[in-house]
């Protein structure tokens, strides 16, 4: 590591916050109603990232294996609400299965990426650890967020669908499959679409970065797909876990719809 | 004789939305012999369908002690159960893109591919056929599901519980959407079915006796009662 190329100074932040603080303005004259979120959230954006990277560097620097585990662990546990508050229209009780499917998927893009292909040395080298398990869980953690919520919907709207497949003997996977394919789908649009757009229309995030601080552009691109196909293949192994985790709660032990499930947070929030 | 289909203390309760339940009906029982036809009249909400979609061990609401052929419910998976108790809704529901293929859906899943008895899909001549006889001739099998009128669907969602060879068949209201015309060729075939093929129709009916039915029930306040030696037909009129 050599540090960033062309280093950004407060000056720059402070650039970038009035840029915000602009287009705030903006919305404000055209009343958008979103001035004030947008500002608020790119202060927040700016301490998290600061507070990210000044955690990171210590991490980096003090070298210690269970820091970074530590580190992973908040992480996975932030991954989990943010999933929970993004999901729409779920029931209670579903932090287990999505804890689940991140450590899973989190684990084994560690083992595969970290591991098989690019053999670092530490093998927990913070610098490596981190970034990777930060970039495969903003992506497992919107795709299980609109897979759940996508799934429950359908769930819902299928249900004289499924009352009919029931009837006629199905198994209630047979009963639940389409909701399931449908919001695997629909959770992984985007990242078959990153997929297709890398390099054409997008430099992803990572390889800019690279190339920014000076980095080969093609050992920059080498590595950056390595890690869009890791990510592909491992957000629709959660997606597919959460979904294995869940149908079946939609059912009751002889394999009856269980009654409205979904709707009685909806029916809650109406009648408070 | 052991009855084809029986149901003992079948009990229905709904979790009332401010807490407690709500108890349609319980310890009511049933027994059903082959070759019967059964209609089940009283007034909405009553727990009709609930009765039905209970027998077909699809209420998640209701607890019951069933037997079918002699054999107890839990001798089979809720699966096969509901293969032999066929229980058509009051909504039909037609998966596919084409009428056949919504009619042949029950053979695609695993509880008729891993039955050796569960036959082969039908025919396309044994659908056509089965869909004539209800006044369907103008149903083309190739026709989308989302283009038939609502007696027209019923009588395919009819059709395809019929062909997939139940031995118990409970209809919830199949007729309801029909003209009468339509609603004697549907009521025709039900009793052909059952004189041939010797299974046992439930029917839950709002519409005037029509002379098929063994014996008419009522369903009202929890108690399901035996009305069809009494003055059936001035009861059907209260029931409306």
């Amino acid at each position: 590591m050599t540090g960033n190329a062309y280093p950004i100074d407060v000056w720059g932040l402070l650039a970038a916050l009035l840029m915000v603080a602009l287009a705030a303005g903006v919305s404000g004259l055209m009343r958008l109603g979103i001035g004030r979120s947008l500002l608020w959230s790119a202060c927040r954006a700016l301490l998290q990232l600061c507070a990210m990277g000044l955690v990171m560097g210590f991490v980096i620097h003090a070298g210690d294996p269970w820091l970074v585990v530590a580190l992973l662990a908040v992480m996975l546990v932030a991954g989990v609400q943010i999933t929970l508050s993004r999901a729409k229209g779920v029931p209670r009780g579903l932090a287990g299965p999505v804890l689940l499917s991140l450590a899973v998927t989190l684990l084994l893009m560690l083992t595969v990426v970290t591991g098989l292909i690019v053999r670092p040395t530490p093998w927990y080298a913070p610098q490596l650890v981190v970034p990777l398990a930060g970039m495969l869980l903003g992506n497992t953690v919107s795709a299980l967020a609109v897979g759940l919520s996508r799934f429950f919907e359908s769930m819902q709207e299928r249900r004289d669908e499924i009352g009919t497949l029931l009837a006629l003997g199905a198994s209630p996977w047979e009963a639940a499959k389409p909701s399931v394919v449908s919001s695997i789908r629909l959770g992984l649009t985007p990242t078959t679409a990153s997929l297709a757009s890398a390099g054409i229309v997008t430099i992803p995030g990572m390889m800019a970065g690279q190339v920014i601080a000076g980095g080969d552009p093609l050992g920059a691109a080498k590595y950056q797909f390595v890690i869009l196909a890791a990510i592909a293949a491992l957000t629709l192994l959660a997606d597919g876990l959460i979904m294995l985790c869940v149908y079946r709660t939609c059912f009751d032990a002889e394999g009856r719809l269980r009654p409205a499930r979904t709707t009685a947070r909806t029916a809650a929030k109406a009648t408070a | 004789m052991t009855p084809l289909f029986t149901a003992r203390d079948i009990r229905c309760a709904i979790p009332a939305p401010g807490g407690g339940e709500h108890v349609v009906f319980d310890g009511v029982s049933f027994a059903l012999d082959a070759g019967e036809i059964v209609d089940v009249t009283g007034p909405s909400g009553s727990g009709k369908s609930s009765l039905l979609t209970a027998f077909a061990r699809l209420n998640p609401y209701a607890s019951e002690t069933l037997t079918l052929d002699g054999r107890d419910a839990a001798s089979l998976t809720p699966q096969q159960w509901r293969r032999l108790v066929a229980y058509v809704p009051q909504r039909p529901s037609l998966i596919g893109t084409t009428v056949a293929q919504a009619v042949r859906l029950p053979w695609t899943l695993a509880v008729r591919r891993d039955a050796p008895d569960a036959g082969a899909p039908p025919s396309d001549g044994a659908v056509r056929a089965m869909l004539d006889a209800m006044g369907c001739a103008d149903v083309e099998l190739e026709r989308a599901p989302h283009d038939l009128s609502g007696g027209q669907a019923a009588r395919v969602s009819l059709a395809r519980a019929l062909l997939s060879g139940p031995l118990v068949l409970l209809a919830d209201e199949v007729d309801a959407g029909l003209d009468d015309d339509n609603a004697r060729l549907v009521a025709d075939l039900l009793a052909r079915t059952v004189r041939d093929a010797g299974l046992a129709v439930v029917r839950i009916r709002h519409r005037a006796p029509d002379g098929r039915a063994s014996r008419i029930l009522r369903l009202d306040r929890g108690q399901l009662t035996d009305i069809s030696r009494i003055d059936a037909p001035q009861h059907e009129e209260e029931a409306r």
